[in-house]
């Protein structure tokens, strides 16, 4: 295609995935015209399927947080509602919450959903958890009434209302999972058993933040967890069609290379691998600021003070996982939950530092769609993922020769301990296998060394200060607004789909101003 | 409940004041080197996944009769990139007005691709290898899609013991097999069994037979002709089993659809879970149809619209390829997806047994323009050729 300019938008979003297909959406609600780009020839990013024999497997989700049923919903129904693609997409329940197993045997617990349940099933495993695991959903409660209040204001928060409503949101926020739990006295092993979810945001309990990580537990334990049935694929591919209903357009394979700037250091265009250009002044970034200032921004743009603020950040997990089409039942090979935690020890410490290397990394979270929903697969059959992170760039060893065995030798590993740990023996019935290492993340979604998660929330970076500082960072280049697991929300489906949200109706409100 | 920490609860308070002053001078204390332009792990994926390739075709031979050996080197890399000894790339070229597209098994080992060799086997049945087999000469460049596909080895699924049956041209993923068994890259034992119709029709033959003093195990079987130190007759169960155990072995399949009907009917007895046999996916190609109509089809590239005729018979990606248009694809057998495009109105036939689409495709109205044929005037939105 020869070079040439396209028609201008008014907003450009830079990559499909969730956060940019939310955000593409709200720019057009507010009735700004927009062109998303995307580099790959889907839409969702991570939230995608791919088909291999008979099989249709799920490429990412395990469970959507927060999102309720039609009657109750939770923030993220909400939001699908109110973007206009809930109705699109046809959703099931999951099943239970997760079902922990450490291979040190110290733990092997099925957990519920709804906090009277999951308080009365942590009595049975600890008795005499029952008052910290009270105070704990108590204080979590506060933790979500003052975030909802903090999104009511676009996180202008007035800091009487919030000492006056929130004292006990406030006095614990500085704090780290671990300390927080430790000043509930809550007994060690119900702790043990409560930080299981910490897997889904990739930071030990020691250096996560207490509020992160309550606001995802509540969420998850109040607001049960659904999913959509065709696969995530179904939510983006709804979006896909959402964007168009309102005007929007996407370009599929069409990867933006450098974003323009004028003598001003304002944006003035995106430019495309061929040479295309499309003139904007506005755009919203759903990758890495790594990549957005390290290499698409002209570098004349580029300032000290955003290099400095992107070298500050720490890479969170790099994704590995793997997919089993099985040639038996779940019932048949005895699989009786929809969601594992396989741990060597429930110490997130010791846990996080194993799985820095290739090699002492055995941790996985392990989803068999079939037992949320059995009809996923054909008749005597089921699905497995397994799912683990390296979290250093130890991966990046594999040279390309040892590539394919590489990627088999983890792969083996996960079947060798869910079989132990389980008692399922699954290896005799793979039909189909595929697998996915960094290098396929970075293959498909560009991010560097196949991160996953975007930056750690962890300590200075958790997801409090982000969240207070986001107008102050969105001023570190005024035109240009991230969304997605890098964003201010971190990762994680959810997350993704409330920082395309915000990024999408600041940016609305940035084109606002402008235009008095 | 009331939380507490510290002694004092203010003493918590001014805890969580400090957050962002804490973060903000994180934030400004960061490194001032330049951000990296590369990173390991992308690295690695760009060397294994480059995309389409620039390529020169610098050797032509004669095989048999019918098929020909065409040797290609790379001219945007170093090397081609390490795969998966099965997989196939796609070439593509222009004839004429039109562009061609065609997906071919890489007859050379993963090992010899990082010395920037790739050997195709082309048998000369159709449009493009018709083309290939007379008129390409050494010197010649084509486009060509990175090493792609899943007939291939599973270390993890299949059986140690591999039996590899092929007819006619669908020998050359297994001449990369045996290469890649003997250059240590795999560990399965492989017997082939390879089926023509003559002895004179044996493609590869010298390289087969010193793979048989490496390990591999190959049995020629000939339809038409008797010879010493050959089988007679069809791929059978009866030949079969005198070379290998059929419960304990995985079966790969490549070769005209024939072939995989009557091997498949030999194996039924046996009750072979699905997984006891891979077959490797075949060209879609124009419909057999006397008379075919011809539509009008509307294809939209990001912010172009371009209008051609597309022939009943013919796929909605080969009337674009015809009239010249590129558009993605790579597997055309309806499986890959790469050629995944948005149906904007318009009715169609996808080809039987061919429906890889994933379900919210289907849903939401996304077609596989490879294996798609038009039933009238068509509107499509497809995503430009790299």
């Amino acid at each position: 295609m020869e070079q040439h300019t396209a028609k201008a938008y008014d907003v450009v979003v830079i990559g499909a995935g969730n956060g940019g297909l939310t955000a593409a959406i709200r720019v057009l609600q507010g009735g700004y015209s927009c062109l998303l780009l995307e580099k790959h020839n889907l839409p969702g990013g991570f939230a995608t399927s791919f088909k291999r024999g008979r099989f249709e497997f799920e490429a990412s989700l395990h469970e959507l947080n927060d999102f309720g049923s039609p009657e109750e919903p939770g923030d993220i129904r909400t939001l699908f509602r109110d973007l206009g693609v809930e109705d699109k997409i046809d959703w099931i329940r999951i099943p239970e919450a997760y079902h922990l197993i450490t291979t040190d045997k110290t733990y092997d617990c099925e957990m519920p959903f709804g906090v009277d349940a999951f308080i009365n099933k942590m009595e049975q495993y600890v008795p005499g958890s029952r008052k910290s695991m009270t105070d704990f959903f108590d204080l979590c409660n506060e933790v979500r009434d003052a975030q909802t209040y903090s999104n009511s204001v676009n996180g202008n928060t007035d800091s009487a209302y919030m000492k006056a409503h929130f004292p006990n949101f406030i006095k614990a926020g500085s704090y780290s999972v671990n300390e927080v739990l430790e000043s509930l006295r809550m007994p060690q092993a119900a702790r043990d058993i409560l930080n299981a979810y910490w897997c889904y945001l990739g930071v030990d309990c020691d250096r996560m933040s207490f509020l992160h990580y309550g606001s995802m537990v509540i969420r998850y334990i109040t607001r049960d967890a659904w999913m959509p049935r065709l696969r995530s694929h179904e939510i983006s591919m709804a979006m896909d069609q959402r964007i168009r209903e309102l005007g929007g357009d996407i370009w599929y394979h069409s990867e933006a290379e450098k974003i323009l700037v004028d003598g001003n250091g304002a944006i003035t265009g995106v430019r495309l691998a061929d040479g295309t250009v499309i003139p904007t002044r506005h755009v919203i970034a759903n990758c890495s600021p790594h990549l957005v200032f390290g290499k698409l921004l002209e570098e004349k743009a580029v300032t000290e003070q955003m290099v400095r603020a992107t070298n500050a950040r720490t890479f969170a997990g790099r994704g590995f996982s793997l997919f089993l089409g099985l040639n038996k039942s779940a019932e048949e090979l005895g699989i009786k939950s929809h969601n594992y935690f396989i741990y060597d020890t429930a110490d997130s410490v010791k846990q996080y530092d194993l799985m820095r290397k290739v090699e002492t990394n055995h941790v996985q979270a392990t989803v068999c769609l079939n037992n949320a929903y059995p009809g996923c697969s054909p008749e005597g059959t089921c699905m497995m993922y397994f799912t683990t992170m390296f979290m250093s760039d130890d991966w990046g060893n594999v040279g390309e020769t040892d590539y394919f065995k590489a990627k088999d030798r983890v792969a083996d590993d996960m079947i060798t301990v869910f079989e132990r740990e389980t008692g399922c023996q699954i290896r005799e019935a793979i039909e189909e296998i595929a697998v996915a290492s960094p290098t396929t993340y970075a293959r498909y979604c560009g991010h560097p060394q196949g991160v996953i998660y975007g930056y750690e929330t962890a300590e200075w970076d958790s997801l409090m200060p982000r969240m207070m500082m986001m107008a102050e960072d969105a001023r570190l280049f005024p035109g240009l607004r991230f969304a997605g697991g890098w964003a201010m929300r971190s990762s994680g489906y959810s997350s993704a789909y409330v920082s395309g949200d915000l990024s999408g109706r600041q940016t609305v409100g940035d084109l606002k101003r402008e235009a008095k | 409940m009331k939380f507490k920490r510290q002694l004092f609860g203010f003493m918590d308070m001014l805890r969580f004041k400090k957050l962002v002053p804490n973060r903000r001078e994180a934030l400004a204390g960061g490194s001032p080197s330049p951000l990296p332009k590369s990173y390991r792990v992308n690295d690695l994926a760009k060397r294994l996944h480059p995309g389409e390739m620039a390529v020169e075709l610098t050797g032509i031979r004669p095989l048999t009769a019918g098929m020909t050996e065409l040797t290609f080197r790379r001219l945007d890399g170093d090397a081609f990139p390490f795969f998966r000894a099965g997989q196939y790339v796609s070439l593509r070229g222009q004839v004429g007005e039109s562009l061609v597209s065609r997906p071919y098994s890489i007859a050379s080992s993963p090992r010899e691709a990082l010395e920037n060799k790739l050997v195709l086997g082309v048998e000369d049945a159709g449009f493009f290898s018709g083309y290939l087999g007379r008129e390409a000469r050494a010197g010649d460049r084509f486009a060509m899609t990175e090493p792609s596909g899943e007939f291939h080895y599973e270390t993890l699924r299949d059986k140690k013991r591999i039996a590899c049956i092929a007819g006619g041209a669908g020998i050359t993923p297994f001449l990369s097999m045996a290469k890649s068994m003997a250059e240590g890259d795999e560990d399965y034992e492989m017997t082939l069994f390879y089926g023509a119709r003559t002895e004179d029709r044996i493609a590869f033959k010298a390289e087969l037979d010193a793979l048989a003093e490496k390990g591999l195990r190959v049995v020629y079987v000939l339809s038409d002709e008797e010879k010493t130190g050959y089988e007679h007759g069809f791929v059978s169960a009866r030949l079969l089993e005198k070379y290998v155990d059929i419960r304990d072995v995985t079966f790969f399949l490549c070769g005209p659809k024939a072939m995989y009907d009557f091997v498949l009917k030999e194996l039924a007895p046996y009750g072979l879970p699905v997984k006891a046999v891979r077959k490797d996916a075949t060209f879609c190609g124009d419909l057999p149809l006397e008379n075919p109509r011809t539509f009008r089809l509307t294809a939209h590239i990001r912010d172009r619209v371009y209008t051609v005729e597309a022939r009943e018979n013919e796929t909605l990606l080969t009337a674009l390829e015809r009239s010249g248009i590129p558009a993605p694809n790579k597997c055309r057998a309806g499986g890959c997806g790469y050629c995944h495009s948005r149906w904007i109105r318009g009715e169609y036939r996808i080809a039987e047994g061919r429906d890889g689409r994933r379900e919210a495709d289907r849903k939401f109205g996304w077609i596989h323009p490879c294996v798609t044929y038009p039933l009238g005037d068509m509107e499509i939105d497809v995503p430009p050729a790299e």
